[in-house]
């Protein structure tokens, strides 16, 4: 197996462990923001009847999607360039 | 996508019903004058004033009106009670709902709003007081809007937002196992390409789920992580499914894989429905309707709920099952290549 490089965290792992550890990552650092969010203005996020909880919860079902979708994209663009050389 | 789009501009848009944020003091004692300044959430207070009123209930019937109410403005108003120094029923300490009605909100409840401590000097001819008023002609606040609940607030949108998450991953684990059950038959690695790319989603919407769940627990219950029988199995299956993924990279030979994997995957949603639907309905959790049946029917989702709810689950497994199509798809002509 082939190890890329370019990835200094998921270069660890093969190259189809890319996509799903850098998701998991991400994750973990959502949870730290939303943690750090939490312990500096608690007053902030639970102010207008706690609107703001439900603009987390749909900012990082937003973002992980999207990211997701990116990731899947960019599998692709590789394919096809493997695709060209051959 | 019209699914999802309707979702999130109803999900967003629909106003809150109108209830009550805060009651100060919450505590008070028999036998005496209590002035209670409340407020309120959505609410219009200044709208018409002659109809405003406020009661302070123990239970069913027994309650007393307020004899003052004053509005400050339409979020601030001020009630005056007296308290009779004897209650119907004997207590150490008395937790009293407040209940305010006008003619443009409609009624709003906040339960315990202040406790009441039993009176030095009891006079028991008071004790009739507490049946001499009653809540009648509540109005009812006319348009489209979404129940306010108290430590809800406005989070209650997460209903559209949260639970779909899991809807979606057990749909798309749900048809993973199916895909894995035809393989099992036929042994076309097909199937197991098209059940690892629903897990692979399928997982995406349960950490979803759970990172959703984790912040919405953490501004109304306070932790995170509360252990909570649901918050628990969740986590659990959660892992199963992962351990599944880890188990198939490990594995060099491709037929293995997907023998292993089909195996393992019937299994795994097998495992997922006592962990999801049965044991937390066993015991008791913060979870909305465990240890009796869940949410869907009840109080927790009136009908005004219902017509975004369902829309978002059924848009989120669909783009569930598309976002796994777009998976299989990339896996195979990687896989062909």
């Amino acid at each position: 197996m082939k190890l890329d490089k370019s990835y200094h965290i998921s270069g660890l792992f093969q190259r189809r462990m890319n996509l799903k550890s850098k998701l998991f990552l991400f994750l973990m650092f959502a949870v730290q923001l939303v943690k750090a969010n939490g312990d500096v203005a608690p007053d902030f996020i639970r102010s207008i009847g706690k609107i703001y909880v439900v603009a987390g919860v749909c900012l990082v079902i937003l973002i992980t999607l999207f990211i997701y979708l990116v990731l899947i994209d960019r599998k692709i663009s590789r394919i096809e360039k493997r695709q060209k050389h051959e | 996508m019209l699914l999802l789009v309707y979702v999130f501009v109803a999900g967003w848009f629909v106003p809150l019903k109108p209830g009550i944020i805060q009651v100060t003091p919450d505590r008070g004692e028999a036998g005496e004058m209590l002035i209670l300044k409340v407020t309120g959430y959505n609410s219009s207070f200044l709208a018409d004033t002659s109809l405003l009123r406020a009661w302070l209930r123990l239970s069913g019937d027994t309650v007393i009106q307020a004899h003052h109410v004053q509005a400050w403005d339409d979020r601030h108003l001020s009630a005056s009670f007296y308290i009779p120094s004897v209650f119907p029923v004997r207590q150490e300490a008395y937790p009293l709902a407040l209940v305010l009605d006008n003619a443009v909100d409609g009624a709003s409840v906040l339960p315990n709003a202040v406790f009441i401590t039993p009176a030095k000097e009891q006079d028991a001819s008071e004790s009739s007081l507490w049946f001499k008023d009653k809540i009648e002609k509540v109005h009812d606040k006319a348009g489209i809007q979404y129940p306010f609940r108290n430590i809800l607030a406005e989070t209650i949108r997460n209903t559209y937002f949260h639970v779909p998450m899991w809807f979606a991953m057990i749909i798309l684990f749900g048809v993973s196992a199916w895909y894995s059950l035809k393989y099992y038959k036929t042994g076309l690695i097909d199937f197991d390409q098209r059940s690892v790319a629903l897990i692979k989603v399928g997982l995406v919407f349960g950490m979803l789920g759970l990172v959703t769940g984790m912040l919405w627990a953490k501004n109304t219950w306070n932790a995170y992580w509360s252990w909570d029988v649901k918050q628990n199995m969740s986590a659990i299956a959660l892992l199963i499914y992962a351990a599944l993924m880890v188990m198939r990279s490990s594995l060099e030979d491709s037929m293995q894989k997907a023998r292993l994997t089909a195996g393992y995957n019937m299994f795994a949603f097998a495992l997922l429905i006592p962990l999801l639907f049965i044991i937390p309905r066993m015991t008791d959790s913060l979870h909305p309707g465990n240890g009796g049946n869940p949410a869907l029917g009840g109080e927790d989702l009136d009908n005004t709920m219902r017509m975004v709810f369902y829309p978002a689950v059924i848009g989120f497994i669909l783009l569930g099952l598309w976002i796994s199509q777009l998976v299989y798809r990339t896996d195979k002509l990687k896989g062909n290549l």
